[in-house]
């Protein structure tokens, strides 16, 4: 559990510094709350640089939008999604 | 993307929640204005200081498409207004990776070309219409050098027939690399540049995709296909500060050209205002223009080099 907090907190900086959203803090985002359509105000072509993002950072590819909309469900699910991939492609 | 939301099959699975304001106003902040030119000329500046001053002056005014330290892949580059577009782009200062299909000849006659005149260029094999091919090819780049500015996708075939002797594999091919080679290399393109927050694609349709031509059913098609693409994309990518454009070039002295049969091309002249074909080289001033920082107002447009066909 403390990883997946601590991954938790690395993808909270990952969603705020690549998508700059300047006016959000880590706390507002909640574990569980969607990341897209309500909440930060994200669309579907913020969901774009946020897979390049995750790639740069895990190496982990998301080849289309049923993996994109599973991954991106919440903050909790893409930290799943993450820990998962990583272990998978031995990514760091 | 809200899963929360009930499934309406009418809506596009992908739906596009696109929100009126942008709370985020730094997406659009500008690149920031050139740094102004401050501080003072000497009072007093001899002769020769003074004509070493106006040259340097002069030279950076030609010098406005500078192109240093980018990136460019030119695909179908090794010949005709691809050859054009790469070795242009090569004078300026880009590193080009000149794209071909088959010829290898010829595009290794482009690179060498290039680096005789102390221009960077290297030639990477890649069919458009294969996306195992264009995958390859974007993998050795993420390599080597690992990023990608300016993308031209000049590749693109001609196979006119009269649509009721048109065979299969014509329809098929003009449509694969004119259209599909947009979608492979596009799709590659975009993640590379999404990341770089920055990027210029530049298609290359034709008049005969407005005015039509008799035919050329397959190839008008795939070249209004490619106006309709580069408009979308361009809304899909702006707002990351990546410009898709296209160029429009009409009747242009090359290969291509060749193919038409003699009496075709006369009657083509009758209605050129201009009265004479194109160069590849009056096509690539459009493609310099929309690949520069000169253009960073413009996205999803066409500009067309016809001499006045349309």
């Amino acid at each position: 559990m403390e990883d997946k907090n601590k991954l938790i907190s690395e993808l909270k900086t990952l969603i705020i510094e690549s998508l700059q959203l300047e006016d959000v803090s880590p706390d507002e985002i909640g574990p569980d709350d969607p990341l897209f359509g309500n909440g930060l105000g994200l669309d579907s072509i913020d969901a774009l640089e946020l897979v390049v993002a995750l790639e740069k950072a895990y190496g982990i590819v998301i080849p289309d939008e049923d993996v994109g909309k599973e991954a991106f469900a919440s903050l909790s699910a893409l930290a799943d999604f993450v820990a998962k991939e990583r272990k998978a492609t031995g990514g760091e | 993307m809200n899963p929360g939301m009930a499934r309406d099959s009418s809506l596009p699975s992908f739906t596009l929640y696109l929100h009126k304001h942008h709370t985020r106003e730094m997406w659009w902040r500008s690149r920031g204005a050139p740094a102004s030119v401050s501080g003072h000329f000497p009072l007093t500046i001899g002769t020769k200081r003074a004509i070493l001053l106006l040259y340097v002056f002069l030279t950076q005014s030609i010098m406005d498409f500078d192109f240093t330290d980018k990136v460019a892949l030119v695909t179908g580059g090794s010949r005709g207004i691809g050859r054009a577009i790469s070795l242009a782009l090569a004078e300026r200062g880009a590193q080009v990776i000149v794209n071909y299909a088959g010829n290898e000849e010829a595009a290794q006659k482009t690179v060498s070309d290039i680096q005789t005149a102390g221009g960077d260029a290297r030639a990477i094999r890649a069919d458009v219409a294969d996306t195992a091919d264009v995958e390859n090819m974007f993998g050795e780049i993420r390599t080597d050098p690992g990023r990608l500015d300016i993308l031209v996708n000049n590749a693109g075939v001609l196979r006119d027939k009269l649509l009721m002797f048109m065979s299969e594999d014509d329809w098929d091919r003009v449509m694969d690399v004119n259209v599909k080679g947009l979608y492979t290399c596009c799709k590659s393109a975009a993640r590379l540049m999404i990341g770089q927050k920055y990027g210029k694609i530049i298609n290359m349709t034709s008049p005969s995709a407005f005015i039509g031509r008799a035919g050329q059913t397959n190839y008008a098609a795939s070249k209004a296909g490619v106006v309709g693409f580069t408009r979308s994309l361009a809304r899909e990518l702006a707002r990351f500060h990546i410009y898709v454009n296209a160029v429009c070039p009409g009747m242009i002295q090359t290969d291509m050209l060749q193919q038409l049969p003699e009496n075709v091309a006369e009657e083509m002249l009758e209605g050129i205002a201009m009265k004479r074909f194109g160069t590849p080289e009056e096509v690539s001033g459009a493609v310099l223009f929309l690949a520069s920082n000169k253009s960073d107002y413009i996205t999803g447009q066409v500009i067309t080099v016809d001499g006045g066909l349309t």
